[in-house]
């Protein structure tokens, strides 16, 4: 294992960066970040199904929706304990995504977009429908992790939470698992003529993403002490999307520097919440359709051309000599 | 004929319907264990549809398929893979965005092998196809006849392959590419004694290549035997020549 | 049950879904051609709206709005073909190698950057249109005047269109484009040129609509995010790329809500739709008339 190489180290400084970064910063750029991370999980979740396995869905927030809602609603009305609710939120989540994938997993993209999508608005007008149970319109209040509103604790424990799904993905992508996906992405029919069972992976790779979305939509409940059908409103399908094609699709760090920045970047514009929004989704239209890749692709062609400059001026070895 | 020798392959009676069109009309075929097999005939004669029928893309409408006295008809082209029935693609298909020798490990990997095994025995297999070199790029960016090759190498790395079914290798491809195609269709057979089954309109290579040839004309089997035999039988000729 | 009440909501329902099918035809037509999903019609719908209010303010006033109809639907369509000749083309000319996952995430950004330009140009208010005419009835059933002249305009829309697809020859064209898009560029059919049109067409109806139904939802950044919503139930409904389960399904789902406000609760309003939808496709999980999709 390559465990001490460059790479590495260079991911280690920037979790040290980001961990002293609290004491640098006022309690508002520490909730800022809080949430930068939320959306990192959220990223980096949905790259896994969308991006490297192909799986165009655009449910995935309301699995954030259903984890909040079921480990508050499960605290509130059965007395279970705050760590309990949380479970219950990720694995009723990763239920859930079980029995939506193999339904409609099984048939071509669009419809999985079209499905996942009427799957987000059914839940959504639900909860809003049903405000006796779920308090509707209004939200409902939830317990707050940490007892108290001081953002600090929630930044760790954000950043904890994105770094475990960082490393679960990593580690999912590297193994045989990865190549499955990859395979499935570029041609699901050879994949299966190359003995893949395409099927049980996509819904793999759908609950991975899921459950994850389910956590950290858990965690924020109980972070913002807030939660409304509003966290499922398309508008954070969409976000989500932005994030991961201007940072990156299928690369590990595209969605994670996507989220961050971008998050970063819209709070500095806030005053301006229609021209930021306005500048984001043109950028990602030109992204599509010049170059893919998103700001890693940047990077890398960046990184190519230094290169390439290096080597159209060599220095000669020795000085030429005239011969005469 | 090889009597003592097993029936690998055995469609029996196959039927495919596709609405109304019948595509594949009662095709009976047996092939031996260890035999490189023929399929010839004109266009549209149902050839790719009765791969895609014994690898389990589609399901039959009457009849049965059976490897090695199993019945394979309805199960899914992964499992069938996993018995140990391997094909490639008219056109194709491997995985543009992975690199070559991601693309090789891909069967092997599914099949339980572990990274390095797979790797090792992806590397020599590149080897031998002379595709060592292109290992680390991406399947994308290489030219037509390569990712041919590298669609049938990779069929190789399938640990228990008895049965190789390959549709149109040899179409547009680069004369040095169809030889090492030939050789390693021939050491494969000779070595390791997998079966082969290969479409293919090239008729002198097909005949170099296989001991026997069946006929499909119109979704049915119209002629099987040598080369010779097939040949010279009125019934292919009319089907070539005729409308 | 008073079976006279019934029938009134029956009938209610059926308008309302009329209007929902001149939403929703855009879509599956735009997918039956180029087999792309676009997410942004609503906007589309909404362009509509906003260019018929600004026709009727400044230019053309109330009297003669059906001409702002006309004229909405008119530039639409020049702005549809030309986003599909900007956008939409490469997929086709073999530049996009995801085509799918391009569309969807292209047409979604258009649907966000579209509405918050509107909130940018035309501020976060609700601009009410003038009635285009006086509160009316059929037999017992009263009925707002914009709903009429709606129903009526999407009467005529819906049968130009239907006269347009079976009787002219470019019609006949755009069903062959969509039956065998390869098959037809061998009888000599320029099929990026139609895949401009058709585009155009599709959000040209979808603003037809919009224009026609300022004055019932009002003329605002979010007004077309009804006709998405419902839209997309319709085509879950009907079935990718059916123009007749367009039909059916807008019909469907008109009723359905009509007669579950009434005898139900009025406050479901959209969860009727989406009871439909799950009944549906847990029936026939391609749609009505939707076609099963094979592997290889």
């Amino acid at each position: 294992m390559q465990i001490f190489n460059l790479k590495f180290s260079g991911l280690l400084l920037l979790l040290l960066v980001a961990i002293f970064l609290p004491f640098l910063m006022t309690d508002y750029w520490r909730y800022v970040f809080s949430i930068a991370y939320y959306y990192t999980i959220m990223a980096a979740s949905w790259n896994l199904l969308g991006g490297y396995t192909g799986q165009f869905s655009l449910g995935h927030h309301t699995f954030a929706l259903i984890g909040a809602y079921t480990s508050t609603l499960m605290i509130l009305k059965a007395g279970i304990p705050l760590w309990m609710g949380i479970l219950s939120g990720t694995i009723l989540t990763i239920i859930v995504s079980f029995v939506l994938g193999f339904l409609c997993l099984r048939v071509r993209g669009i419809y999985l977009a079209l499905i996942t999508w009427a799957f987000a608005e059914v839940v959504r007008v639900y909860i809003r429908m049903d405000y006796v149970f779920t308090g509707g319109d209004r939200g409902l209040f939830a317990p707050l992790f940490f007892g108290t509103t001081k953002p600090l604790p929630y930044y760790y424990l954000f950043l904890g939470v994105s770094v475990f799904a960082i490393i679960l993905i990593a580690a999912i992508m590297r193994s045989r698992i990865g190549y499955y996906f990859r395979a499935i992405r570029n041609d699901e029919v050879a994949a299966r003529a190359m003995g893949v069972n395409t099927v049980r992976w996509k819904v793999f790779a759908f609950m991975v993403a899921s459950g994850l979305a389910g956590l950290a939509g858990a965690f924020y409940g109980h972070s913002i002490g807030l939660i409304s059908p509003v966290l499922g409103e398309f508008n954070e399908m969409a976000m989500i999307i932005i994030f991961v094609v201007i940072g990156g699709m299928r690369t590990q760090a595209g969605p994670v520097l996507g989220a961050i920045s971008i998050r970063y970047l819209m709070d500095l514009l806030r005053e301006w919440s229609e021209i930021r929004i306005i500048i984001l989704s043109a950028i990602v239209i030109i992204i599509m359709r010049f170059f893919n890749g998103g700001l890693m692709e940047l990077f890398k062609r960046a990184k190519q051309w230094v290169q390439q400059k290096g080597i159209k001026e060599p220095v000669p070895a020795y000085p030429q000599i005239d011969q005469k | 004929m090889n009597n003592h020798r097993r029936h690998l392959l055995n469609v029996e009676n196959v039927v495919k319907d596709f609405g109304g069109l019948t595509a594949v009309n009662h095709v009976s075929l047996r092939v031996v264990e260890g035999e490189i097999r023929g399929l010839i005939g004109p266009n549209a004669s149902g050839k790719t549809t009765l791969i895609n029928l014994i690898t389990g893309i589609y399901k039959v409408t009457g009849g049965g398929i059976y490897f090695s006295e199993n019945r394979i008809d309805g199960l899914q082209p992964n499992v069938i893979a996993s018995m140990g029935i391997m094909r490639t693609f008219q056109i194709s298909r491997v995985f543009r965005d992975m690199t070559v020798l991601e693309n090789m490990m891909v069967p092997a990997l599914s099949q339980g092998q572990t990274m390095l095994e797979a790797k090792t025995r992806a590397e020599e297999l590149l080897e031998f196809a002379l595709l060592s070199t292109l290992k680390g790029e991406p399947a994308k960016s290489l030219s037509g006849g390569q990712n041919m090759l590298l669609q049938i190498v990779r069929g190789f790395m399938n640990k228990y392959l008895r049965l190789y079914i390959m549709d149109e290798p040899f179409a547009g491809v680069h004369q040095s590419i169809k030889g090492i195609i030939l050789k390693a269709i021939k050491t494969m057979n000779r070595e390791k004694g997998i079966t082969f089954m290969i479409i293919s309109h090239e008729m002198t290579t097909i005949s170099n290549l296989c001991n026997q040839i069946s006929v499909l004309h119109k979704g049915e089997i119209i002629s099987q035997g040598t080369m010779e035999e097939v040949a010279n039988d009125p019934l292919v000729i009319d089907a070539y020549l005729g409308g | 049950m008073d079976l006279h009440l019934f029938s009134q909501f029956l009938v209610a329902g059926i308008i309302m879904g009329i209007l929902y099918c001149l939403m929703s035809l855009g879509i599956n037509f735009i997918y039956g051609i180029m087999k792309v999903i676009n997410w942004s019609m609503g906007e589309f719908f909404m362009i509509g709206a906003y260019v018929q209010y600004l026709l009727i303010i400044y230019f053309i006033g109330s009297r003669y709005w059906y001409i702002g109809v006309v004229i909405s639907a008119f530039c639409v369509f020049f702005l549809g073909a030309l986003v599909q000749r900007i956008l939409i083309k490469p997929m086709f000319v073999g530049i996009i190698e995801e085509k799918m996952e391009y569309a969807t995430i292209v047409t979604i950004s258009m649907a966000i950057f579209l509405r918050n330009l509107a909130v940018l140009i035309g501020g976060p208010y609700i601009y009410t249109p003038p009635d285009y005419a006086s509160p009316t009835h059929i037999g017992p059933l009263p009925l707002s005047g914009n709903r009429f002249v709606a129903l009526i305009g999407a009467l005529i829309l819906l049968a130009l269109f239907y006269y347009f697809m079976k009787r002219t020859w470019i019609g006949k064209a755009f069903q062959a484009v969509a039956q065998n898009r390869s098959g037809v560029q061998t009888a000599g059919i320029n099929v990026l040129k139609f895949d401009a049109i058709a585009f155009g067409i599709g959000t040209a109806l979808a603003a037809a609509g919009g224009a026609l139904l300022a004055p019932i939802f009002l003329v605002h950044p979010m007004c077309g995010l009804i006709p998405t919503i419902r839209g997309f139930e319709i085509i879950v409904i009907a079935g990718l790329g059916s123009i007749p389960g367009v039909l059916v399904a807008s019909l469907s789902l008109g009723i359905a809500e009509s007669l579950g406000s009434a005898f139900i609760n009025p406050s479901f309003l959209d969860i009727y739709g989406f009871v439909l939808l799950i009944l549906v496709l847990l029936i026939k999980p391609f749609g009505l008339f939707g076609k099963e999709e094979r592997m290889a």
